[in-house]
């Protein structure tokens, strides 16, 4: 408990970086080009108590760039398509899916809408997007229960299942979507009850601004985005 | 009945659209093996039309459908996908929308076509593939190896986007269709739709 940080980004913050790290799926860039951009949602992680997923999301990330560097080429055939896929999925996709994750673990719904309101983005915009971040999860977990039972009338994820894919849709979507209507009628109640439906500007219990620590970021991530931008644009005039 | 939308319609939105979200990305993952990336969108149109069906009942007023295009489109871009599911998804739900007012909201057909318009945003996810083809192309041929390559460049011609989009549309109206069934067979019963 000696070092204890106080870090805590903003959501619009997060956002930001979430969206200019999406540029990164458009092309494969070398590592000392992306390092800062890739080193931003470990280091988001490693601070707000996720220290293990940093770490796993570090690990991967070098095994898919080794494997990209020393044995892509010299494989062939299936074992190299096999690698191929799982190498340029990490080294592209997890950047982002970290940073997503980080985003919706570390996000409280009425953190989120304080400072959505407090950019004045419309309401109707604001709602179903923390709506979406709230549901996801729980839809999540949904599915996994879905499965247990499914798996304890012995229809579990199996050959003889998927044999007729039809069946199994049905009965995977009709008690997701049946308690989804029940949780929108649950939501929509509990948010009347919180006074969601009052047209007046809110008020807020929790205060966001943007700190210091969220300049930091942003200035930290518009050099690696340069810097990458750069790298890009180059590569496009000559090719 | 107004015609604002009010918060229960928000919260609505919110939740079928992570239903659709999920479902796509589910059958997202099924993109790693070359063939079946092209047939994606057709996929996902297949499945989309269940929950899509089931959203309609509780939509009346102009606008809803119009946001859960713009909420889809803003989360894909979130999650990685670029910037251009905004825009065609916006679209997409904007005209289906518009059939769907036609309709007065409680026409069957144009709710059928309507999900045919509505799930060809998806397109959005592909299209990058076909207008940065040749970057695309050499940029897969430096990282994905020449096997992978070879396999997909007869595919990503214009003629076979615009066979996509018309197998897209048919199989959002099939799977419209197969919604508007399954909502007879379960929710009805239940006393939901």
């Amino acid at each position: 408990m000696g070092l204890k940080l106080n870090f805590n980004l903003d959501p619009r913050t997060k956002i930001i970086i979430l969206a200019v790290l999406s540029f990164m799926v458009f092309n494969d860039a070398s590592l000392y080009v992306s390092s800062i951009l890739v080193l931003i949602p470990c280091i988001c992680l490693f601070f707000s108590n996720h220290k293990k997923s940093a770490a796993i999301y570090v690990a991967c990330y070098i095994l898919a760039k080794l494997i990209q560097i020393y044995i892509l080429p010299n494989a062939t055939g299936f074992m190299a398509i096999v690698l191929i896929t799982f190498s340029y999925t990490v080294s592209r996709m997890l950047p982002i899916l970290m940073m997503g994750y980080y985003t919706i673990s570390t996000t409280k719904v009425s953190e989120f809408i304080a400072s959505m309101e407090n950019s004045s983005i419309p309401r109707s915009i604001v709602i179903p997007v923390s709506v979406v971040f709230r549901y996801i999860p729980s839809l999540i977990e949904e599915i996994r229960s879905l499965t247990n039972a499914m798996k304890m009338r012995g229809f579990g994820l199996n050959v003889k299942s998927l044999k007729n894919p039809l069946k199994l849709i049905e009965f995977y979507m009709v008690p997701m979507l049946i308690s989804a209507v029940k949780t929108a009628d649950e939501l929509s109640a509990a948010s009347l009850t919180r006074g969601l439906s009052n047209p007046e500007p809110r008020t807020h219990l929790i205060e966001v601004e943007l700190t210091k620590m969220d300049y930091t970021f942003l200035a930290i991530t518009c050099i690696g985005f340069g810097i990458y931008a750069y790298n890009f644009l180059r590569g496009v005039l000559i090719a | 009945m107004s015609e604002r939308l009010n918060v229960k319609d928000l919260i609505t939105v919110g939740i079928f659209s992570v239903i659709i979200i999920v479902l796509i990305f589910i059958f997202g993952m099924l993109g790693y093996i070359p063939m079946v990336m092209l047939a994606l969108p057709i996929l996902a149109a297949l499945i989309c039309g269940i929950p899509y069906m089931l959203f309609l009942t509780r939509v009346s007023k102009f606008g809803m459908v119009t946001l859960l295009g713009v909420i889809i489109g803003i989360v894909m871009f979130l999650s990685g996908h670029t910037w251009v599911p905004i825009v065609t998804f916006t679209v997409c739900a904007l005209i289906a929308d518009i059939i769907l007012k036609m309709g007065n909201y409680s026409s069957i057909k144009n709710s059928i076509i309507s999900h045919g318009v509505f799930i060809l945003g998806i397109m959005g996810n592909m299209l990058p593939f076909f207008i940065l083809r040749d970057a695309y192309m050499s940029a897969m041929r430096a990282s994905m190896g020449n096997d992978y390559v070879n396999v997909i460049a007869p595919y990503l011609q214009t003629n076979f986007l615009i066979v996509l989009i018309i197998l897209t549309f048919i199989a959002g109206l099939i799977s419209a269709y197969i919604g508007k069934i399954v909502l007879k067979k379960h929710f009805e019963r239940a006393g939901i739709a």
